[in-house]
């Protein structure tokens, strides 16, 4: 409570000291105005940036300002403000994701990942929100601010990246504002350690269309209860708190190790002599001996031993590898290289070593790709092309198939092989706010659009069913390829689509940056899905016979001293063990007592029922 | 105010001083002046948006013969990015002392300067790296460098920090940069000068363009002779603008990490140290290149692009114009 107030009246000062700042500042060219040198000075000044933002690898300040650390900076009309790329080991795109209709000169919108910055003045007065496609949750923004008018403008109308224009009052502009403030600062993510979740913004007067409201009508407070599921699961679920920060590493991040049968952790593998850089998302091989991870912020896949932790391999890959995933035939591996354009391909095992890159396609910046069950057919969602990639595995040849939806960053397909669901993590314009395209993998078309926000009325925040996910993320499918399971990270939703009409069926309520989600073995049978999300530090459990919350578990670990910030936070990849898919599990269970699986996998495995292998 | 400059003043003058005591005590490399020595005093300072800059406080160059101008008023009275353009002349020596202004830090902030010479003391590096002395200012103690613009040193070099923040990369990423030029005891520079390559006289040139190529954007500063060497901030990818004729000469350094090409529109120049003639060079971090032109020659008046040729840096706005009027 101390803290917030503390936090607060540093926000408020901090926020003076800016628009102080600007008042004094030096106005260039000054000196040129004079007449005695007027007539001989023939150059113009350029802009004169009044306040930076810089992309960090630092969680929550992705978009930092120098001056006072956070993701905020307030300019007035003319004024310009310098967006670069500093503390950070991979490449990034500087896109506006929303601002106020018809401004001059916007979006911003880098067409490739990159390194390099911009200088950009801003006229009209509101509010301007920056991300990066690559890595979307990377929030900075600037507020226009006329200091004519009273309260801190955020405008009146909100122009979003996919073409929509919404009232600044509207439900939809509300969330975004609430899920940019709490993004941007740690201490405002859920932690489940606490009783209760407090969003306490400070009391700044907000004008909105002429109209003046405090900050604190975004503030929100609610209990936290945790509870673990009736019935256990079986084996163990690994998840990527990527945000967490570690003593001795300069780079957040680790990959938490949860048992399905207690719900506790069993450890955490930071990877410190390493540097670990945001660990993002997790495969295994078919023994269960390796982890392969991968550094989102970073360029490296990372190879650690599933039971003890210790880091065995780390090898560069490319710019922001996101996903990895092996072919089910051989356990080779395949990184999605996600400011890049390409899959690159490397060898099985403890140590593995690029052989080859599938390029995707100019600008497709592959991110949560998928293979299918037989092993023949990879699909990728082209987060900067509106478009997937589906690629013979054995001749390597790439299909692209448009399919117009905005940033595709996940995909997931069914046991048949014959269809893939695709997150488009802004919709498909102008239609849908938020989408899943359907895509028929024998004839490589798009079959339809699913809307997920179907029963969601972004202007007033009514929702009148179960249609209500908003900017989805990972969307596996079951292995009985009866549902999708989605993760929404700004409705904070998990939304459940039955294949067989393409419908949502259910909504369920997530966390705030609600992320990844995978199917782990449930003992006695049946399914369940695993959901971490970003912005809270517990794995949400769902029941997949009863489409219900069955538990939720604390993803922190209070008694390591080690973890000094954002302890359990980030959840992203999640990777439950057995894997759950039937051909994938066949393979392991195929070297039932051969002596290759550990007694522990031996184990699970003999906890499957008939049905979860797949009916052998 | 008064009384607290004329301390500094006179602390100045026992730096001073004591340095030309020093001097007459070592070797070649801090013998007396075969030029002038310009006594000069910058500020490490924050800008309101967070980047660093250097600031001129002070800038008084004495003669051989002992005579002082004070120069001071040529400069903006604040800090910029790029810092102010130290110009010199082969045979100078510049008594350089940086104060440390950036609020909130004590950490060291320094100049190190490329191109002239110097003594390890003056090397602008912490005493880890150069064995001997933290070459560098902290809060409420100045330190001052000793450079000598010495025969051989002539051309156009950048100075930046070397501390701050980084013991090895130091803050130039932050706007913590300038440059010196140190002109030829000739006073000539060649040139394409109407299709010929020809000696023109420094004297001659009208104005000089400084322009930093950091990231994706230029950061630019001018040098006004017609002004008597006024120096005009122009920040970052600014118009800089002649008259058509005057002899106009660019120098164009690179900082960071990335690689440019540095191309005008309608102008051909020498490359530097060179007969052949180009319209576009690579510049590389702290490398640089000068040349002169002769503004609109065979082209005429117009709005002259200039920008950086890597397709990226375009797309990003890394650009300006040359605007040569009648």
């Amino acid at each position: 409570m101390k803290r917030k107030a503390i936090k607060k009246s540093i926000l408020l000062g901090l926020m003076l000291f800016v628009i102080g700042g600007a008042q004094a500042k030096y106005v260039p060219g000054q000196s040129a105005k004079k007449p005695a040198a007027e007539d001989v000075i023939l150059s113009e000044p350029g802009l004169m940036p009044s306040a930076i933002l810089e992309i960090t690898d630092e969680p929550g300040h992705w978009f930092k300002d120098p001056v006072d650390g956070d993701s905020l900076v307030v300019v007035k009309p003319g004024e310009a403000v310098l967006l670069k790329m500093t503390d950070t080991r991979t490449e990034h795109t500087i896109t506006s994701l929303l601002w106020p209709s018809n401004a001059s000169g916007f979006p911003v919108d880098q067409e490739k990942p990159s390194s390099v910055s911009v200088t950009k003045s801003f006229d009209k007065p509101g509010l301007y929100v920056f991300t990066c496609k690559v890595h979307p949750y990377v929030f900075g923004a600037v507020v226009v601010d006329d200091p004519k008018t009273e309260g801190l403008d955020i405008g009146s109308e909100i122009q979003l990246i996919t073409g929509a224009k919404v009232p600044a009052t509207s439900d939809i502009a509300t969330k975004l504002l609430r899920t940019y403030f709490v993004a941007t600062t740690p201490d405002l993510w859920r932690d489940y350690s606490k009783p209760t979740w407090n969003v306490e913004l400070p009391d700044i007067p907000l004008n909105i269309g002429g109209k003046v409201v405090s900050l604190t009508a975004l503030n929100i407070s609610v209990p936290n209860k945790l509870f673990n599921p009736a019935t256990p699961g079986i084996g163990e679920v690994w998840v990527d708190t990527q945000f967490e920060i570690i003593d001795g590493k300069t780079k957040p991040g680790s990959a938490t190790q949860v048992d399905a049968t207690t719900w506790a952790i069993k450890k955490k593998v930071k990877g410190v002599d390493i540097n670990m850089n945001h660990p993002h998302n997790m495969w295994t091989d078919s023994q269960y001996r390796y982890i392969y991870q991968t550094e989102w912020f970073d360029k490296r896949l990372t190879t650690f031993d599933r039971a003890t932790g210790k880091i065995l391999n780390s090898v560069e890959v490319g710019e922001s590898p996101s996903h990895v995933l092996t072919r089910p035939t051989d356990d080779s591996l395949y990184v999605a290289i996600n400011a890049g354009e390409s899959v690159v391909k490397l060898s099985a095992g403890k140590t593995p070593s690029v052989i080859s890159a599938i390029n995707t396609g100019p600008h497709t910046s592959p991110h949560g790709h998928y293979i299918t069950e037989n092993g023949k057919l990879m699909v990728t969602p082209n987060a900067l092309a509106s478009s997937v990639s589906v690629v013979d595995l054995n001749s390597e040849k790439v299909t692209e198939i448009p399919t117009g939806g905005v940033i595709p960053i996940a995909v997931w397909g069914n046991p048949a092989g014959t269809r893939a669901y695709v997150a488009n993590l802004l919709g498909t314009p102008p239609a849908m706010l938020s989408s899943m395209s359907v895509i028929d993998l024998k004839k490589k078309t798009k079959i339809t659009d699913i809307n997920l926000a179907e029963d969601y009325d972004p202007i007033t925040g009514k929702v009148t069913g179960e249609a209500y996910g908003l900017l989805p993320i990972q969307t596996p499918v079951s292995p009985d390829g009866k549902y999708v399971v989605t993760a929404n990270t700004l409705s904070a939703t998990i939304t459940i689509v039955d294949t067989a009409t393409n419908k949502v069926i259910k909504s369920l309520p997530c966390e705030p940056g609600c992320h990844g989600a995978h199917f782990g073995l449930k003992e006695g049978g049946g399914y369940y899905a695993y959901v971490a999300s970003k912005f809270a530090n517990e794995l949400i459990i769902v029941d997949m016979d009863k489409l219900e919350i069955a538990g939720r578990v604390l993803l922190a670990d209070r008694k390591d001293p080690t973890i000094t910030a954002n302890n359990g936070m980030g959840g992203q990849g999640v990777l439950p063990l057995p894997l759950s898919e039937h051909s994938r599990l066949q393979r392991t269970s195929r070297l039932a007592d051969s002596g290759k699986l550990t007694p522990e996998v031996e184990g699970w495995l003999k906890k499957a029922t008939k049905e979860q292998v797949g009916g052998i | 105010m008064t009384k607290q400059l004329s301390a500094k003043r006179s602390f100045l003058w026992c730096f001073g001083l004591l340095v030309c005591l020093a001097g007459s005590l070592l070797p070649a490399y801090a013998a007396e002046p075969q030029g002038e020595t310009h006594l000069i005093t910058l500020k490490a300072a924050n800008l309101p948006s967070g980047q660093l800059a250097y600031q001129m406080l002070a800038h008084k160059i004495r003669s051989k013969g002992g005579k002082i101008r004070d120069v001071t008023d040529r400069y903006k009275q604040a800090p910029t990015v790029p810092g102010p353009t130290i110009v010199l002349t082969e045979g100078d020596v510049a008594e350089v002392t940086l104060e440390h202004g950036i609020k909130g830090s004590k950490l060291p902030v320094s100049i190190h300067v490329h191109g002239v010479h110097y003594k390890i003391e003056d090397d602008g590096t912490i005493k880890a790296m150069n064995k001997k002395v933290d070459s560098a200012a902290f809060p409420g103690k100045p330190y001052t460098y000793r450079w000598e613009a010495a025969p051989g040193t002539a051309g156009t070099w950048p100075y930046h920090d070397h501390t701050f923040g980084n013991p090895m990369l130091g803050s130039e990423d932050k706007g913590l940069y300038g440059a010196v030029i140190v002109n030829p005891k000739s006073g000539k520079v060649p040139a394409l000068i109407d299709g010929e390559i020809v000696d023109v006289k420094l004297s001659d040139v009208k104005r000089e363009f400084v322009l930093w190529m950091h990231e994706t954007t230029f950061w630019g500063a001018e040098i006004n002779h017609l002004l008597d060497g006024r120096q005009i901030p122009l920040w970052s990818n600014p118009t800089v603008g002649a008259r058509l004729g005057e002899l106009i000469r660019f120098h164009v350094i690179g900082m960071g990490t990335a690689f440019h090409t540095f191309h005008l529109h309608g102008h051909r120049w020498l490359e530097h140290g060179t007969s052949s003639v180009v319209d576009a060079v690579n510049i590389g971090p702290i490398y640089r290149q000068s040349f002169v032109v002769k503004a609109g020659e065979g082209v005429g008046p117009g709005a002259w692009h200039y920008h950086c040729h890597v397709l990226q840096h375009m797309q990003s706005g890394m650009m300006g114009i040359f605007r040569v009027v009648e």
